[in-house]
């Protein structure tokens, strides 16, 4: 078993590993995958409700219904709880404004399912010519079981029948009352919430029930509701048991919705959503445009499907790749030939590139910068936050944070932000992230390589928690290297699964997965395997 | 009847997020965050109000409304609080409020006033401090914003209990409390659409007769009672998430059966004409200007048809790094990295406070009874911080345009000299609105009695 071994530092969110937990009767049960002892008999995160995402309401509309469907421009806003979607799901609330917005959707979306033919056929098995009650009681059935991720019961399915009914009737119309049983299901707190809660009947002790685990496995991997296979597992009761839990979670990676479901991870956790907006002035960087912020996306997520999937390579080497994924207006940034003249195609960085890996990007490079400049203390705290899931207070208020402008003696932004590295009150912090920032000053506020600034050479060399680099690339290196990057992934993926902030996982069931991780040789699909397995994904454990 | 749709929009298939993302930082220590279990929904107010709104109104007939005006990275204190105190000739507007001229009549500046709450958060505690008076939890707000505050008391009889716009690309920060955001609209369209679309009716019109109204509450029925049923199953923590899901289904039922009543016969309310134009960044700079202009005019539109009576609008929010014109950076940026005097940041300063002059003259240009909706309302205009270079919390910026029907003094400039607590005037303006409120805030915050020399 390895061990990370890392400086004690009050501000690293993870600590050093702490002793396993060892069962004494982990000999005799069966091993969740590969040589090691059981997972630590820790506390697991409370359940909680989640809303659905707006992209994951979208997913599921286009999974059930079409991807033709029309949806309302914007949906409740999703917020970031400590950096993620999810977290942020398992806490907000619906506001008065999402409400109409839900309810205004909802309406659509059945108009357009019920007067669509290929969509209505899919779930609606009579003409509408007269008011059938069967038809629609069946209808509600099957569409309540695939929105609400379980069957209804007899009395939910009779409210919902009842208002197709009654609309039916005012209506004098069979389908324009049927609206009203879709719209229903589409406003209920049942679709809106991903209600896990572990305390139906079925649920083993102190877990989530079958039905709750379809629910939570699809949004893990697929970000979406789960398809009629993964119900029918749930049924047959596939997903409490360990040894058809584990075959069930294979075939879902091997499907391609988890490719989706994986960018929409990453797509999280490297704030690529942001890329919609990226903001920029024209007159400082000519080559942004429109299509850069969407352009850097499909970058970075091709990167990471390809790595992840195809090559199943272990997570740091994305760090300290040189192949990637550009189109033409990327290729311009970066000063190399477009590999084909439409869409995107594979790319090796030259080394004179001075390019490499994630943090090579233009969606890392462009979005953590300011509108006209770089910013160094804002890419430092992407590496230490998102990447090495390393907390930096806020800075101290009252304090005048200025830097100096340029002048003769100080061109450089190293020059600059030097009092933020010697003053008592910034360097405490600073330290922690400008290093790293600094590292990047080669590439400006989009992204593109600069050897001086202010007609001065830029001096990129520096040292990550004891190892030195002279550049970027190296950087990439020391990152790919650093004991913390795993661990953190592994942290990062289990807030993601389960919703919980990290104060509600256990730092022993995150090590017992890291070192797992590692033994695996930091392959991500292992990982999404070990997280969906976890005691704290599955609510086996004692709820705090 | 179908709910109004917007104009934009788009293929379910179409991964899209709206988001542009709230400050995402894991700003909150590990182990700080736990154990404070977060409480949604309002304070109990210390007076129940009248249900038919009357109490509120301007001599007995006009409503009073509550605007909060909101702009991010403060001002240069400076250079904005004018020389001289008193009425009318006695002070002249200073050089940050010069824009705001052609309205001194109507503006009541105090100067002085200080948030009181630790100053342990970089834009946050301030925003905190002059917004709810309460101080921060962990992962920001602590308790519900203003606007919220006045549409507790107020809000009750119109379609919508408050509205929430911003100029520019912003979730706003208009809350309820911890962790329940109301998520301001950004898109004219869509703000157009949601007040004066299908299920507006104008004064003459006839209400609107449909049974699909009816179905559509008989559908929202449903809902609670869903709602209801989960809240039995779930912890504390989401039994208040639900509670304030329930609020909101309850609001649309409600406006529903509102929308079978005849409309109010408003003299100045008529069906606005849609927005036209482009609202996107031009050259990748936001029209902040122009946006603000045309949801001003909604906003104005609404209150004179009284489809709500409280609007919380931000032009930009806190830390905004919104790249104004003429700017070598981003506003936020310039106020920390721009040396001297900052004359881009007084630029901007003047820039909003243009934007300010819009807003004013559109309320100011509908006649109501024998003055114009201005007079019938306050317009609340403010920042999270006084000098953003150093996140300065003393001094706060402060406009108020608009009397409240004669509660406040008009073409006046009031000095505290003793740095009074912010707070008092979030007491004032409840008052103000004629909510009995004689103390608000929490911790070092609270405050009790309003700012009498604020009163005409």
């Amino acid at each position: 078993m390895l061990s990370f071994r890392f400086p004690r530092c009050a501000t690293l969110a993870l600590a050093m590993v702490s002793a396993l937990a060892c069962d004494p009767d982990a000999e005799s049960k069966p091993l969740p995958h590969g040589d090691r002892g059981a997972a630590p008999e820790v506390g697991v995160p409370a359940p909680r409700l989640k809303r659905l995402t707006a992209p994951q309401y979208r997913r599921i509309i286009a999974d059930v219904f079409s991807p033709d469907v029309l949806l309302p421009a914007t949906l409740e806003t999703d917020e970031r709880i400590e950096g993620l979607f999810q977290v942020g799901a398992a806490n907000t609330t619906i506001s008065s404004y999402g409400v109409e917005k839900y309810e205004g959707a909802a309406y659509d979306i059945a108009e357009q399912v019920l007067t669509t033919a290929a969509m209505r056929s899919r779930w609606v098995d009579c003409s509408g010519e007269t008011i059938d009650e069967v038809c629609a009681t069946d209808a509600l059935d099957a569409l309540g079981q695939r929105l609400w991720r379980r069957p209804l019961s007899d009395a939910e399915l009779a409210t919902v029948t009842d208002l197709a009914l009654l609309a039916a009737d005012t209506l004098s119309d069979f389908d324009s009352g049927l609206e009203y049983g879709i719209a229903a299901l589409l406003m209920s707190p049942h679709f809106l919430y991903r209600v896990e809660l572990g305390d139906g009947p079925e649920a083993p002790a102190g877990g989530y029930d079958d039905w709750e685990m379809a629910s939570r496995l699809s949004f893990f991997l697929w970000d979406s509701t789960p398809d009629g296979a993964l119900l029918e597992d749930a049924e047959a009761g596939r997903l409490t048991d360990e040894a058809t839990l584990k075959a069930v979670i294979d075939r879902m990676l091997a499907d391609p919705r988890t490719r989706e479901g994986v960018g929409a991870l990453f797509s999280e956790m490297l704030h690529l959503d942001e890329l919609d907006s990226l903001t920029k002035d024209p007159n400082v960087f000519t080559y942004m445009s429109d299509e850069l912020g969407p352009s850097a996306r499909t970058e970075t997520l091709s990167v990471i499907e390809r790595h992840i999937f195809d090559d199943d390579a272990p997570y740091p080497v994305l760090f300290t790749t040189r192949r990637t994924f550009v189109d033409r207006t990327l290729a311009a940034l970066y000063n190399v030939p477009a590999p084909t003249p439409e869409g995107f195609g594979a790319l090796e960085l030259p080394i004179e590139s001075g390019r490499r890996g994630l943090l090579g990007h233009a969606s890392f490079l462009a979005l953590q910068a300011h509108a006209a400049s770089t910013s160094v203390t804002r890419r430092g705290i992407f590496v230490r936050e998102v990447l090495l899931c390393t907390t930096i207070p806020e800075p101290p208020a009252n304090v005048n944070t200025s830097i100096p402008e340029v002048a003769e003696d100080a061109l450089t932004m190293r020059e600059r932000i030097a009092v933020h590295l010697e003053d008592p009150t910034c360097a405490g912090c600073h330290r922690i992230t400008d290093p790293i920032g600094l590292a990047f000053e080669n590439f400006d506020g989009l992204g593109q390589w600069r050897d001086t600034e202010n007609g001065a050479w830029i001096d990129p060399a520096g040292n990550l928690d004891g190892t030195d680099f002279v550049d970027a690339w190296e950087l990439g290196g020391v990152v790919a290297g650093h004991p913390v990057l795993t661990p953190c992934l592994t942290e990062t993926l289990l807030q993601y699964a389960t919703g919980a902030s990290v104060e509600e996982l256990d730092e022993a069931l995150i090590d017992w997965h890291a070192e797992g991780f590692s033994d695996a040789d930091h392959r991500v699909l292992w990982l999404l395997r070990d997280v969906a397995l976890s005691p704290a994904f599955r609510g086996l454990g004692s709820v705090e | 009847m179908k709910p109004p749709k917007s104009r934009f929009w788009l293929p379910a298939a179409r991964t899209w997020n709206p988001s542009r993302g709230a400050l995402s930082r894991r700003s909150v220590l590990r182990g700080v965050a736990r154990g404070a279990a977060v409480a949604i929904g309002l304070p109990p107010l210390q007076a129940m109000f009248d249900g038919n709104g009357a109490a509120y109104a301007c001599d007995g007939i006009l409503p009073v409304r509550f605007g909060l005006w909101f702009w991010g990275n403060g001002n240069l204190p400076d250079r904005w609080v004018p020389d001289e105190t008193g009425d009318g000739d006695a002070w002249a507007l200073s050089e940050q409020l010069a824009p705001l001229a052609a309205h001194k009549s109507k503006l009541l500046i105090p100067t002085g006033l200080d948030c009181k709450l630790d100053n342990t958060s970089p834009h946050g505690s301030g925003l905190a401090g002059i917004l709810t008076g309460v101080p921060r939890v962990s992962f920001g707000i602590g308790g519900p914003t203003i606007d919220q505050v006045i549409a507790q008391g107020i809000g009750g009889d119109t379609i919508y209990r408050s509205i929430q716009t911003a100029a520019s690309d912003t979730s706003g920060e208009s809350w309820n409390g911890p962790n329940s955001r109301n998520p301001a609209e950004t898109d004219p369209y869509a703000f157009y659409a949601r007040m004066f679309g299908d299920t507006f009716v104008a004064p003459g019109e006839d209400a609107t007769v449909d049974p699909r109204l009816g179905l559509r509450r008989s559908v929202l029925d449903a809902v609670m009672g869903d709602i209801s049923a989960l809240n039995s199953r779930v912890g504390a923590e989401d039994r208040a998430r639900l509670e304030q899901h329930l609020t909101g289904v309850r609001e649309l039922e409600t406006r529903l059966a509102r929308l079978e009543e005849d409309p109010p016969e408003l003299e100045s309310c008529e069906r606005p004409s849609e927005p036209t134009g482009d609202f996107s960044d031009l050259d990748g700079r936001a029209q902040v200007r122009v946006r603000n202009q045309v949801m001003s005019e909604l906003i104005a539109m609404a209150f004179a048809c009284d489809q709500t009576r409280v609007a919380a609008h931000f032009v930009t929010t806190p830390v905004s790094d919104v790249l104004f014109p003429n700017a070598s950076s981003g506003h936020h940026d310039l106020t920390h990295n721009e040396g001297g005097s900052q004359p881009q940041v007084h630029d901007i300063t003047l820039q909003l406070m243009e934007c300010l002059a819009d807003t004013i003259g559109l309320l100011d240009a509908i006649p109501e009874g024998d003055g114009t909706l201005l007079d019938n309302m306050v317009l609340f205009a403010t920042s999270e911080v006084s000098l953003a270079q150093t996140h300065s919390i003393v001094n706060m910026p402060v406009v108020l345009a608009g009397s409240a029907c004669g509660f406040f003094k008009q073409d006046h400039h009031y000095r505290s000299l003793s740095g009074d607590n912010v707070t008092k005037l979030l007491i004032s303006l409840q008052q103000a609105v004629g909510m009995s409120v004689s103390s608000f805030g929490d911790g070092a915050a609270a405050a009790t009695g309003g700012l009498s020399g604020l009163e005409a």
